[in-house]
Order: structure tokens, then C-alpha cells, then sequence
């Protein structure tokens, strides 16, 4: 009997002993790679390595490599954000053609037939508000009450916080300007919004005069241009973003404000420290980061910082179908997935352009016209960027290149200066002039044979200047739109509004539709005309 | 047996005596084993006079006459009758009974007698798998099952997909629960293995249970919205008998994917791009031929049962299965062993049962190399003296000696096999020790503590030389590999419950009550390749995955013609947070033994019974472990963001909200029947699913959380089905046997409501991030979402042009349309077994009809365009049909024309034996046996085959057929 009770007594005991695990049901993460917000926090240098995850949402979709991603409902790497940034403004244009039109949201978005229900278009207004995200929660996780609740006392630590902070602000001043370009609304939420908030959407006179104030506010505090490190911004970059909002003002607010433009444009130049790189192409080639010329590029890199961003989908793209020229840019190559529309290829036409280091078209015995945009036989490509650097140096990859986007840059600087001057002016001056044939003469080796004389410099060619120097870096669109050249039909480039030698387009194309999913999710947000 | 034997000892009740004693009998009853056995019913025939034995196995029956029959009766042995004639004492020894055995099925925590199941539960024994080829488990009851589906892949030991009643989920897993030996083991295939189920030798399996309706499954509560699969393993006997099989068999593929043959090819060339005439090759390659070979399969199995010390009833078992795939070079080795100890203690008041299952599998993996074989210049020759592998490359320099490859261009297929050595080592024990205890001073009431424990340990190692094509590239110069992967899973289970049994009156009641714990814990390196300097390798530990449940079931048998059962289970699982954590599922059945009201004096109806049943089950198992809390996730070391000159790994905030369980409403009506003593039995049941609350990765709104979508419990589904099944003993006698089972399933699966009404784009794609399928309200999962293609008046599909659906003049995504679905319509399965004196033959057939699939390689390929990537390469010859120029911006890919009837019917095996009943003067039979598997398959799929996986075919593992033939001996 004693043996029984014994074994009951086990039985029960085990029973009960089981009821106490219920508390193993609060399991915590035991990995490396996620953390609970505490022990996150609680880290060494964790404010900084947050910040890294604000600004590395620039150039990486994810935690977990190139193929890992924060936002869903587009292909990881299609999602980068300057991809996305890159496919809306060039892809929708003259200067490219994308080969695969099955990657979900390509084919429509070049032939001007984009909808709400686009991958590319979602990848681009997820991936913005997302940013706005990480930098409300940087702000709430940096706030001094946080910062003190923490512990974290440390004077010099405190300072570097508060300067974050304040870069942190222009990242999502950044992300808003990117949603009143290209949606002209955006959901607005700040740091003092809860998480899971449906923002109240922002318009176009709402997003500019937040943004202004913003980037207004924190610019005293940031650094001196190119006085912080690589891969932070400093004053240039909220000057160059004030600059672009009023050279645009007239688009986006209805608005003329070319003096504060010129106003920017000119503390850019005067104080800025920057100077146009001698040679051209190093702007584009693996080491560019280190030229004079960059005020803010999105980093790719080989190893530590993969992604299908821009510049490798821009110099795998590029390698030819026919010319099988990857060696030649140092990458593998994606069998000719980028070409040229005829438009673009002509704004070279002309004996001025023999010499011009810009011109890095290869017509080799390829056809001019693109009839059929699967064949990929057809059209001209292009050499502009490389995984190669100045000095020969073959990047360590051949699918992720090292070579960074340049997001803004110098030149762009000098040529929203002449247009801001012209459109104030009605005429352009002696310093556009001297700004313009800068860019010529650095584009020919130096030498003033391709300097133009002032009866030239006229808006006209300014858009072409532009795309000629900026091509393919993420301006087109908006360049085309604010010339009034976008949608219409004075312009019109090869597959323009889906016809081979294109065709005139609704108005309401300038701005994109807000994807079907933020509609659904959102109730305060509304469809954009005409979508 | 001697399980459930014991498990059924509270099945008595004392009659009462007689008081007009004239004659005593005294005795003893033995089980099988020798053993006395208590709780032995004795009733005198035509009388209410009886007696049960007591725990000695002894009784004592008074009020005999002479010519008395004493019946003797025990649950799962053979009734004993004993004509009185006056003896003082006797010693009955009770035979065991096969045919009752049958009739003992599990349902979760317990058994209960097949004629009292009140849920729709299908069990399926050793004697009546299928046979054949069997590698891994689930094939042994492919086809048997109505609402049961089983889709293996070709590769050697592969995994499957199973499917019971369709599955519930959208977003979360549709696997059902698999439990052995009363461990629910996890569904995720280990590092170095080939699936789930490969570490488990078939020939170690007694029996499936299938538990299909929610009023069966509730009792697994949250795991059990996809039905349930219980395996029970063999256990030990006191009796010796020593087993071994031997198979063999040698296969080969039957179809190939219609390309051209390289003639054919040179004139297609020399007609279409007569420019590229110069660039074909002088060899004549069937690529698809030379990817694969003839293959071997040698299975040996040995497993010997007895009585190790005169008590302790123990099976051990010994297997080898070695399984060569089609593809160069791949194979399967598994090697298990498995032990089971079944001792009893305290006169059969402990009952513990302890099975160990050990197995090693060595597996040579490969890569799938089926779409470059399809696309491969079959003018190029396999080898080519020339280049440093000697294999045949396009190869357009050397750099310092090493070739640089032409981009784009195709691996070798061959070379690419031959050049790799994928290996994986998966190590697996796994079982569980039971302790049944019956009170001594309350035997009604018993107590059973399972503890389950399953630790898998895999490593995988590719490596492939500088030479090979295949190995990393950087600047289109290979590296090679050196590719490592390592992890370790462990899953430890403890359930604790009571189960009371008591009659009172006419009113038999069975309660179950108790607990489950459970913990999964993952961990390992991730998989990295040396050769790529960008590569690094990680360790990683998973988030522990605990799900606790208490439980209770209880069983009215009232009259033994109308059974109530009513089941509650109480869920919970650190993957949501405290305030929706726990689940409750609840279930209730009803069951009329019809025959015994309506048909007492019927002797052709022996069983008619009605069952109806409701339950609410569960589902948790979604990818996200920690959804509902906060974390930071960190870049891995190619995730980092410079500063100056220093990579930080990024930290960003997870997307995280409140997610709670699926539930699924399942109402079942069922009818079983069996005439003439069941020698033709079935059962019919209809059913309802509705499922709630569903998984599904739907929007956030945009800035308001760490991503634009998440995880969210807002879909709704829901399935309608009919099964039928039904088994007829055709001949029954002493010469010649022949049993066939039919059944037929039909269910339809609907979505009735998903997040914001906004259809999801999904499956398979062509494209990067393409998507074929579509998840949308009013329409089954996963239904095709394509263009409609244009036709001329002859009816040739005209190239790019389609239906203008929504009238806007531009044909673009708003133009797709929903178009048919992969669900079958119906799915039929037949099996049938013959016997004649020593002669057996047995094969099964299963069907599937109006499954549709969408021909992948047909929509990529059949272009002339694709004549030429970088190199020449082949194409379909289903180009010639339509004469297609190219993909037209990925519409034509997407044209509705792709989607074809993938309905089917296929033999899986066919084997004939013969039995030498007395080998070795009688000490042992002999069956020797050979057989086809996979003989035949009927189909007007224009693909390789139709029994694909998920809607899309983009080439598959063929499957192949083998010529077999084995030995079992029996002592």
C-alpha cells in the first residue's frame, strides 16, 4: 500500500508541478539576431546602431541580406529604396527601357499604364513611410525621459544622441519630400503617434510646409558641410533638399520661390566645399563616395552592405545582350536588361557631344528603335556606371556592386542654379553661364570646345543638359513635370503611353496612384485623381 | 495488442449472482501470454447468470447445470466457450483475436471500440498499407484514406504534401498534426534530411489513425483545424517471432519533357535564325537522358519480438533502406533502429510502454537541374576534352588558366551533378516512455503520463572544385563551393491525464482529463559558402516554440446504441501575447446505433449507425514566433550601415501586433454501415468547415507600424465536402480471398472574406516576384489569376492579344481574370487484395479529376525568342503550336491558354507473391514477392506529369518506375 500511495503521490506531483510551466508560455528571444526592446537599449552603442538602422533603410530592404525585407507585397530586393525612387522617376521616362516586363510592375510603370494595385508604386510608399516609421521611433526611443529612464548620463553620449536626433528629423523630412513628389499626399504621423495609427493625410501645402519647418529647425544644429562622416548627412544635405523643394514650388504648391532657391543653390556653392570631380565617370564607379562632387549617396557594398539597390540592378542592367560586357563594368551581368530609348540617345546628337565623357552610349550594330521590349537585341546601352573603381580596382562582388548611388549631387547643384535664375529672370546670366560650361568643359577633358554662349542657355536646354549630366539618377520625372513635358503630348518618347513611338498621356499620371493597400488599411487616405 | 488489451481491462461489470447455487465452478483465465487476466466477463449462455474474474484473473460462477455453456468474453481476445460438466476447477487460456483487434481505434489520450466511435475517424493497420516501394511513412496509406491526399515528390525519401479535407489555413501551415507513439513532432524538416517522415521506417509502423471532423480532433485543440494523424508504432509480444523483409528494386524515368531532338533542333535553327547556324554544336545530346540513370533500391529490415526475461514483452527492429534517385548521383540511406519494451508491473496495474526509435540517414543531395537540361543546346556535346573539368562549358577566355564562363549562359546539367558533392547527415532519436497506472484501491480510474522526446542533429557539407561552373562566380570566374549548414531541434512533450470508466445502469461513462506540455527548441550555424568572401556563416537560436493545453473528454454509452461525447481543450502557446494566448475548443457528438433500434431482427444489416458532430479547432502554426511583442531585429554582417569607415549591423524595430488562434467550426454527419457481418462496410459523411479569424499577411496602415503588412486574424473560409468509403470482402473463403476498398472524396473550399476585400496576389511566378495565383473572396485559394487569350477565326491563339475585360483600351494587370483553380473536383482512391491458396495479388489506383495546373514551362519557354539567352538553347516543341515571337512584357506567360486539365489516374503499385507456408520444415514461411511501382498513369496533361505540388508546374523531380521484387521470412 505504501508502494501505491508512493506512486499517486508521484503522479500527482508531476501533475501539478506541469500547472507552474504555464509561465513558460513568455518566451523571450535567445538569438544574436533579435532582441527585446530592453536588452536592445541596453547595449553598448546601441543609439548609434539604431541610427545606422534609420539611415541603412536607404540602401538595405532588411535584417537579413539582400534578400530579406521589412516590407511585403513587392520583391525584397525590388523594394530598395532608391530602386523604387530610381524605377518612378527614370523608368517612367525616355532615358530606359526595362528588358523583363514580367517582373511584376515594370512593364506598366514604362509604358505610362501604371494602377493602384502596383508592386513598384506600393514598394515605393511602404518603403517611405517606413522610414517615416523608424524615425518616429528613434525620436520616442531618444527621447530625454527614455534617455534618463535609462540611465544613459553619459554628457558626450547625450550630445551625439541629440544630434541623431536631429539627422534622424531630416531622414524623415527626406522620406516626406519623396511622398509629396510622387503621391502628392502622404499619412501623416509623427513621433507623438501611437503605434498602429492611421495618419490623417497630409497634401502637398501641408507635406511642404512641414518639411520646410523641419529641415528650417534642426539646420543650425547639423554639421558643417563634409564635416561629419561618411554615410551621415550634414547642413548641404537639408540645403539641397530646401533647394529642390522651391526650384519645384511652382508643381508642388502652386507657388514661385526661385529666390530661395537661388538662395540654397548659392550656399551650396559658396559654402558647401564641394567641387566638381575632373573626371566624370569616377562619379559612378566603385570608389565614388570618396569624390568631391557627392553631397549624399545611398551606400552599396560587396559585402557589408548588399542589396539590390539602384547601382547594382543599374550596372548589372546595363551589360549588353550582345556585347556581354559585364568584365568591362565588373559584374556578372544580367544579359542586357536595360537599354535606351531613342529619345535619350538623341539628346547626344550633335559634333559637341564626339568628346563628351557623359556619352557613354554603345551602339555597337544595334537598332536605334526598340520595337519589341523583350528583344533585347535592340536599342542602345549604356556604360555610366561601374563596379570598377578610379584606380582599376575590381569591386569584391560581382552581383553586389560597391559603387553607391549618388542620391544628390554637385552638378545637379549648378544646374538648378542656372534654371532657378533663368525662370526668376526670364533670361539666364554670366554666373549660369560660367556654371554650365563648368559641367561642359569638365565633361570634355577640360577643354571649352563644347562651351555654349549665353543665347543657348535657355530652359530647353536645360532639361536636356540635365538628363544628358543626371541621367539615370533619379531626376527625370521630375525634371519632365516641372517642364510641363511629362505628361501630353509635346514630348513624347518611345513607349510613352504604350505605343511604340508614344503617345500622349492623361495629366493625371504626374502624380502616382496611393496603392490599393494603403487605401484599405487607411480610411483617412483618398485615391488621387483620375486612378 | 497488449496495450490495448490492458487499457480495456475497467470494461466489466459484475452481474448479479444467483442465489439457487447448484453446482460451483472455480477457475483461472489466462491471456495470450500465459498471464492471468483480470476483468474477464463469464456468462452462462441464454441466462443473466456470470461473473467477472477478479485481479488474480480468478472466479468463481455458481448455479451451474450440467450442459451449462460458460461464455467467456475480453475485449480484443477470441470469446471462449466451455461446456460445465461438472469440473471443480478449470484454466482458460483466451486466444488473441485479430479481427476484434480492428476494431480498436485511438482517438487522442485514449481508445474507444470502433462501433462506439462517435467521430469521423478512419484507421488503417499494418495488414492493409499499400505495398510496394515505400520509403517514407505516409505512402503506406496513400489512396486508402476518403479526404485523405498525399503528394510525394520523385526524389529519394522526399517529403509530401498531406492534406486532409483540403486544409483549413491560408497564410498558416495546412499540414495536419502528426503525432507518434503520442508525441505531436514538428512538421519542419531537419538539416541533412529529406522530409519529415523519412527518419521513421515503415516497416516500425502498426497502424495510422486519421482524425478528420472537429468532434475527433478537438482534443488537440489548437493543432487541429487540419485533422490529425496518429501513428502508432509495434510493440513488443511474449511470444518469439522473428521478421525480415528484403526488397529490391531497379527503376528508371518513363517520360521526358518534348523538346527537340538535336536534328530537329539544327533545322529549327536553320529556319528561324539562320544567323546562329554557326554556333551549333556537331553532337547529338539528349540532355534529359543524361541527367539521369537507372536506378537501385535495396531495403532490409529485420525485427525480432519476444519476452526478454520471461517479462518484459520487447520488439526490436533493424532496417536499412537505400533509395538511388534519378538524378546522378543523388541517393537515400537511412539506417534505424527502433526498441520497444512493454513490461507490466503490480499485477497489471503499471503498464509501461518505452519505444526508442534511432535513425541515421546519409543523404547525397542534388541540385535540380531539370530546367537547364530542358534548355540546354542538345547540339552541345556533355564533354569537351578541352576545358580544365573536361565537361562541355561556354567559356569565353581564361584568366590565369581559369575559365571564364560566358554570361548569360547555362551550366552543364551534367557537369553540375558530377561536380557536386551535397551531403547531409541527419541523426534522429526519437520515442516515448508511458506509464499507465490503474489504482489498486479505485480501479475505475487510471493514470497515464507520456513523456515524448524527438532531438534531430543535421550537418550538410556541398563542396564543388574550382572547376565546376556551378560553384560561386565573381566575374563570371568560378570559386567553387565549400558550403556548410548545421542544426540541432529538439521537441520534449509531457502529457499527464486520468481516465475514469464506470457503468451505472444502463449508462457506461468514460471521463479523460489532464494536461500537455510541450517545447520546441531549434538552434544551428547557417548555411554559408567559403568560397564567397561575402559569406558569412551565423549561429542562430530560434525562438522556443511552448504550447500547453489541459483537456477533458467525456463518453456517455447509453444502452450501447446512443453515444454522446463532449470534449473541451484549453490552449495555450507563447507565440500571442497574455491577452489572447489562451484558446478554448470545444466539441460534442452524437452517435445512433441505428441497427439496433430499427433492424434487430436484420440479418443482412449488421451495423448502421449515424453519427453527427460539431467542433471548434484551432490553429497557430504561422511563421512570425513572437508577432505580438516588440523586438529589434539586427542586421546580419550584409546588412550593416557605414559610418566613416566602421559597418554597424543595423538594429530596426519588428512590425509587431496583437494575433490571436484560427479557429475552424467543422459539422460532420456520417452514416457507417456494414451488411452481412460487415463483409461489406463503409461509411458516408458530409461536412462543413468554417474557418475564422484566418491568418493573413494584410496591410498596416502605411507609417503606423514597422511595416507596410503583417500577419492579421482576418480571413474567413470555408469548406464543403462529401467522403465515401467503402470495403467489400468480394470472396471470403478458405482458397481464395479478395477484399477491395473504394473511396471518393469531394470538397470545395471557398474564401469568404480576406482583409479589406483586397485580393491577395500569390503563388508560384515567372518574373522576379511574379505571381500566377490570387487569393480572393468568393473563389477558392489560390485560383489562377490570368489574362484571357484571344483567338483567331481558325482558332490559333493570336500572339499578345487579349481580352480587354474592364474596357479601358489598355491591357494591363486590372485586364487579369480568375480562372479555374488546382483544387481536384473529386479524388478517388481503389485498392484491392487477392488471395488464392498461397498466391497474393494486390495493386492500388488513385484518380484525381478537374485539378487544374498551370504549364510553367510551356508559358516560359514556347517562344522563339528563347532560341537564344547569351547561347543557343532549346526549347519546348510546343512553340510549334502557336509560333509565338516572345513573352510580350510577361502577358503572354500569364495567357489563360497555359492552364490544362491536370486530371489523372495512376497505378502506384502492383505486386504479385507467393507464400511457402511450411519453409524449413515448417519453422518458418517464405513469401516471395514482385511487384511494379508506379506501372501506369493515364493523363491529357501535356507536362511531365500532373501530380504536382501548389498549381504551377515549373519542373519537377520525375518520379520513377521500379520492377521490385523481395522476400519476407517469417519464424
Amino acid at each position: 500500500m505504501k508502494k501505491i500511495k508512493l506512486t499517486l503521490f508521484t503522479l500527482l506531483g508531476v501533475a501539478f508541478l506541469l500547472q507552474s510551466c504555464v509561465d513558460d508560455l513568455d518566451v523571450t528571444p535567445e538569438g544574436q539576431t533579435q532582441l527585446s526592446l530592453e536588452e536592445f537599449y541596453a547595449q553598448p552603442g546601441a543609439y548609434k546602431q539604431a541610427l545606422a538602422g534609420v539611415y541603412g533603410n536607404l540602401s538595405l530592404t532588411g535584417t537579413g541580406g539582400a534578400e530579406s525585407s521589412s516590407i511585403g507585397g513587392v520583391d525584397a530586393g525590388t523594394s530598395q529604396y532608391g530602386r523604387v525612387l530610381w524605377y518612378l522617376q527614370n523608368l517612367t521616362t525616355d532615358e530606359m527601357i526595362w528588358s523583363y516586363e514580367n517582373d511584376p510592375g515594370t512593364r506598366e510603370l514604362q509604358r505610362n499604364i501604371w494602377n493602384a494595385q502596383n508592386p513598384v508604386i506600393r514598394g515605393m510608399f511602404s518603403r517611405a513611410t517606413f522610414q517615416v516609421a523608424l524615425v518616429n521611433e528613434y525620436l520616442r526611443q531618444t527621447s530625454p525621459e527614455k534617455l534618463s529612464s535609462r540611465g544613459v548620463s553619459d554628457t558626450q553620449l547625450l550630445a551625439d544622441i541629440d544630434l541623431y536626433r536631429k539627422e534622424a528629423r531630416v531622414l524623415r523630412a527626406l522620406a516626406y519630400y519623396h511622398l509629396m513628389d510622387l503621391f502628392g499626399k502622404a499619412p501623416f504621423v509623427t513621433e507623438n503617434d501611437p503605434i498602429g495609427v492611421q495618419g490623417p493625410e497630409y497634401n502637398r501645402a501641408q507635406l511642404f510646409n512641414y518639411i520646410e519647418s523641419e529641415l528650417n529647425a534642426v539646420l543650425p544644429s547639423l554639421k558643417a558641410s563634409r564635416s561629419n562622416e561618411y554615410g551621415r548627412l550634414d547642413k548641404s544635405f537639408a540645403n539641397m533638399l530646401l533647394a529642390k523643394m522651391y526650384l519645384n514650388a511652382e508643381v508642388f504648391i502652386g507657388q514661385n520661390k526661385y529666390n530661395e532657391c537661388l538662395d540654397k543653390c548659392n550656399e551650396l556653392i559658396t559654402t558647401g566645399n564641394y567641387v566638381l570631380n575632373p573626371n566624370y565617370l569616377n562619379n559612378f564607379k566603385a570608389d565614388n563616395h570618396l569624390s568631391n562632387e557627392m553631397i549624399f549617396t545611398l551606400q552599396s557594398d560587396g559585402t557589408v552592405t548588399q542589396n539590390y539597390g539602384p547601382t547594382t540592378v543599374i550596372i548589372n542592367g546595363q551589360v549588353g545582350s550582345i556585347e556581354a560586357n559585364g568584365s568591362q563594368f565588373g559584374v556578372g551581368g544580367w544579359g542586357g536588361a536595360i537599354r535606351l530609348r531613342k529619345q535619350f540617345v538623341q539628346k547626344f546628337d550633335g559634333f559637341e557631344f564626339d568628346n563628351d565623357s557623359r556619352n557613354t552610349i554603345i551602339s555597337g550594330s544595334r537598332n536605334i528603335d526598340i520595337s519589341d521590349i523583350s528583344d533585347r537585341d535592340q536599342g542602345y546601352v549604356l556604360g555610366k556606371f561601374s563596379n570598377i573603381s578610379s584606380t582599376g580596382i575590381v569591386g569584391s562582388n560581382s552581383t553586389f556592386v560597391e559603387t553607391d548611388f549618388p542620391l544628390f549631387r554637385y552638378a545637379d547643384v549648378l544646374l538648378m542654379y542656372a534654371e532657378a535664375q533663368i525662370r526668376r529672370d526670364g533670361s539666364a546670366n554670366s554666373t549660369s553661364l560660367g556654371y554650365i560650361n563648368d559641367l561642359r568643359q569638365r565633361a570634355n577633358n577640360g577643354s571649352s570646345s563644347a562651351n555654349i554662349s549665353l543665347s543657348d542657355l535657355t530652359l530647353d536646354f536645360i532639361l536636356d543638359e540635365r538628363s544628358r549630366e543626371l541621367h539615370w539618377e533619379g531626376h527625370r520625372r521630375q525634371d519632365l513635370i516641372r517642364f510641363g513635358k511629362y505628361t501630353g503630348g509635346s514630348y513624347n518618347w518611345a513607349w510613352k503611353g504604350n505605343a511604340t513611338n508614344g503617345l500622349a498621356i492623361s495629366a493625371n499620371l504626374k502624380v502616382f496612384p496611393i496603392p490599393q493597400a494603403a487605401l484599405a488599411s487607411n480610411p483617412n487616405l483618398t485615391q488621387n485623381t483620375g486612378y | 495488442m497488449k496495450t490495448i488489451q490492458k487499457k480495456l481491462l475497467f470494461i466489466f461489470f459484475l452481474l448479479p449472482l444467483s442465489i439457487f447455487a447448484q453446482s460451483n465452478l472455480k477457475g483461472t483465465v489466462l491471456d495470450n501470454f500465459g498471464q492471468t487476466l483480470p476483468g474477464v466477463n463469464i456468462l452462462v449462455k441464454g441466462t443473466q447468470n456470470g461473473t467477472a474474474t477478479d485481479f488474480d484473473g480468478k472466479f468463481t460462477i455458481s448455479n451451474l447445470k450440467k450442459g451449462d455453456v460458460i461464455v467467456f468474453t475480453f475485449l480484443g481476445l477470441k470469446t471462449q466457450e466451455l461446456v460445465f460438466n461438472n469440473q471443480a476447477e478449470v484454466t482458460i487460456s483466451m486466444e488473441e483475436d485479430a479481427s476484434q483487434l480492428d476494431d480498436i481505434i485511438l482517438i487522442g489520450y485514449g481508445t474507444t471500440k470502433k462501433e462506439d466511435a462517435t467521430g469521423s475517424v478512419s484507421t488503417l493497420d499494418a495488414k492493409n498499407f499499400n505495398k510496394g516501394s515505400v520509403v517514407t511513412a505516409e505512402n503506406l496509406l496513400n489512396g486508402k484514406i476518403a479526404g485523405v491526399s498525399i503528394n510525394t515528390s520523385g526524389a529519394p525519401g522526399s517529403g509530401s504534401e498531406i492534406r486532409i479535407r483540403g486544409g483549413a489555413s491560408l497564410n498558416a501551415s495546412n499540414d495536419p498534426l502528426i503525432i507518434i507513439d503520442g508525441l505531436p513532432i514538428s512538421n519542419d524538416t531537419g538539416v541533412g534530411a529529406t522530409s519529415v517522415l523519412s527518419s521513421i521506417n515503415p516497416n516500425d509502423i502498426e497502424s495510422f489513425t486519421v482524425l478528420k471532423d472537429a468532434s475527433a480532433t478537438a482534443i488537440y485543440g489548437s493543432r487541429a483545424s487540419n485533422g490529425v494523424i496518429i501513428i502508432t508504432t509495434k510493440k513488443g509480444g511474449k511470444e518469439l517471432a522473428v521478421d525480415y523483409n528484403f526488397q529490391y528494386g531497379s527503376g528508371k524515368k518513363f517520360n521526358k519533357v518534348d523538346v527537340f531532338s538535336a536534328n530537329d533542333y539544327r533545322n529549327l535553327v536553320a529556319n528561324l535564325l539562320p544567323s546562329q547556324v554557326a554556333n551549333l554544336g556537331t553532337a547529338n545530346t539528349d540532355w534529359q537522358d543524361e541527367i539521369y540513370r537507372r536506378t537501385d533500391f535495396v531495403d532490409n529490415n529485420l525485427s525480432i519480438r519476444g519476452n526478454l526475461f520471461k517479462t518484459i514483452p520487447t520488439r526490436v527492429s533493424i532496417g536499412n533502406t537505400y533509395q538511388e534517385g534519378l538524378r546522378l548521383t543523388n541517393n537515400f540511406n537511412r539506417n534505424s533502429f527502433s526498441v520497444s519494451l512493454n513490461p507490466e508491473f503490480f499485477d497489471k496495474h503499471l503498464k509501461v510502454n518505452v519505444n526508442a526509435n534511432y535513425s541515421n540517414q546519409r543523404n547525397r543531395f542534388t541540385d535540380g537541374v531539370e530546367g537547364a537540361a530542358i534548355r540546354f543546346d542538345p547540339t552541345q556535346p556533355v564533354y569537351d576534352p578541352s576545358t580544365p573539368s573536361g565537361f562541355f562549358e561556354y567559356i569565353t577566355a581564361y584568366d590565369d588558366g581559369r575559365p571564364v564562363y560566358a554570361n548569360p549562359s547555362i551550366a552543364n546539367p551534367v557537369a553540375q551533378l558530377l561536380q557536386t558533392n551535397d551531403r547531409g547527415v541527419n541523426n534522429r532519436l526519437f520515442g516515448n516512455f508511458q506509464l499507465d497506472y490503474k489504482f489498486h484501491f479505485l480501479p475505475e480510474l487510471r493514470a497515464v503520463v507520456n513523456l515524448g522526446y524527438d532531438k534531430s542533429e543535421g550537418e550538410r557539407n556541398r563542396n564543388r572544385p574550382t572547376t565546376a561552373r556551378s560553384g560561386f562566380l565573381n566575374n563570371n570566374i568560378s570559386f567553387g563551393e565549400k558550403f556548410n549548414e548545421s542544426k540541432e531541434s529538439l521537441n520534449r512533450s509531457l502529457d499527464s491525464y486520468f481516465i475514469y470508466n464506470k457503468k451505472f445502469g444502463s449508462v457506461d461513462f468514460e471521463g479523460t482529463g489532464g494536461y500537455s506540455y510541450q517545447k520546441f527548441e531549434n538552434e544551428g550555424l547557417t548555411g554559408f559558402n567559403a568560397t564567397n568572401p561575402a559569406s558569412q556563416q551565423i549561429a542562430y537560436v530560434e525562438n522556443d516554440l511552448v504550447l500547453i493545453g489541459f483537456f477533458a473528454r467525456t463518453n456517455f454509452n447509453i444502452k450501447d446504441k446512443y453515444l454522446f461525447t463532449f470534449t473541451y481543450r484549453r490552449d495555450g502557446t507563447s507565440r500571442f501575447g497574455e491577452e489572447n494566448r489562451w484558446g478554448d475548443f470545444p466539441a460534442a457528438a452524437f452517435a445512433w446505433k441505428m441497427n439496433e433500434d430499427l433492424l434487430t431482427e436484420s440479418s443482412l444489416v449488421s451495423n448502421l449507425k449515424l453519427r453527427l458532430g460539431w467542433g471548434i479547432t484551432g490553429q497557430q502554426d504561422i511563421d512570425e514566433s513572437l508577432f505580438y511583442r516588440q523586438l529589434y531585429n539586427i542586421g546580419n554582417p550584409n546588412s550593416q550601415y557605414v559610418f566613416g569607415t566602421n559597418p554597424l549591423n543595423i538594429g530596426i524595430p519588428s512590425a509587431y501586433g496583437p494575433i490571436k488562434w484560427e479557429e475552424t467550426s467543422t459539422y460532420n454527419a456520417g452514416i457507417d454501415f456494414g451488411f452481412a457481418q460487415d463483409r461489406l462496410n463503409g461509411s458516408l459523411d458530409v461536412f462543413y468547415k468554417k474557418s475564422n479569424d484566418l491568418f493573413q499577411i494584410a496591410p498596416f496602415a502605411d507609417g503606423g507600424n514597422f511595416s507596410n503588412q503583417g500577419p492579421q486574424n482576418i480571413g474567413d473560409m470555408s469548406t464543403k465536402g462529401i467522403e465515401f468509403a467503402i470495403n467489400y470482402d468480394v470472396i471470403r473463403n478458405d482458397n481464395f480471398n479478395w477484399n477491395v476498398n473504394f473511396n471518393a472524396t469531394k470538397f470545395e473550399r471557398r474564401i469568404d472574406k480576406i482583409a479589406a476585400g483586397v485580393p491577395v496576389q500569390t503563388g508560384a511566378g515567372i518574373g522576379t516576384g511574379g505571381t500566377t495565383q490570387i487569393l480572393a473572396e468568393g473563389f477558392t485559394p489560390n485560383s489562377f489569376f490570368v489574362y484571357k487569350q484571344l483567338y483567331d477565326a481558325s482558332g490559333n491563339a493570336i500572339e499578345g492579344a487579349f481580352a480587354d475585360l474592364n474596357g479601358d483600351q489598355i491591357i494591363n494587370g486590372e485586364d487579369r481574370y480568375i480562372y479555374k483553380n488546382p483544387d481536384p473536383d473529386l479524388l478517388l482512391g481503389f485498392s484491392s487484395t487477392m488471395n488464392y491458396k498461397n498466391f497474393d495479388l494486390g495493386f492500388n489506383l488513385r484518380a484525381s479529376l478537374g485539378n487544374r495546373i498551370l504549364n510553367g514551362i510551356k508559358a516560359e519557354n514556347s517562344y522563339t525568342s528563347q532560341l537564344v539567352n547569351g547561347q543557343l538553347q532549346n526549347v519546348p516543341t510546343s512553340i510549334l503550336d502557336n509560333g509565338f515571337q516572345n513573352q510580350g512584357g510577361g502577358l503572354n506567360i500569364l495567357s489563360d491558354m497555359y492552364i490544362e486539365n491536370g486530371s489523372f489516374l495512376r497505378m502506384d503499385y502492383a505486386t504479385f507473391g507467393y507464400t511457402f507456408q511450411k519453409w524449413l520444415d515448417g519453422k518458418a514461411t517464405l513469401r516471395l514477392f514482385t511487384g511494379i511501382q508506379n506501372p501506369f498513369i493515364i493523363t491529357k496533361y501535356s507536362g511531365l506529369d500532373p501530380e504536382i505540388t501548389g498549381g504551377v508546374d515549373q519542373t519537377i523531380y520525375p518520379r520513377q518506375r521500379q520492377y521490385l521484387f523481395g522476400a519476407n521470412i517469417k519464424f
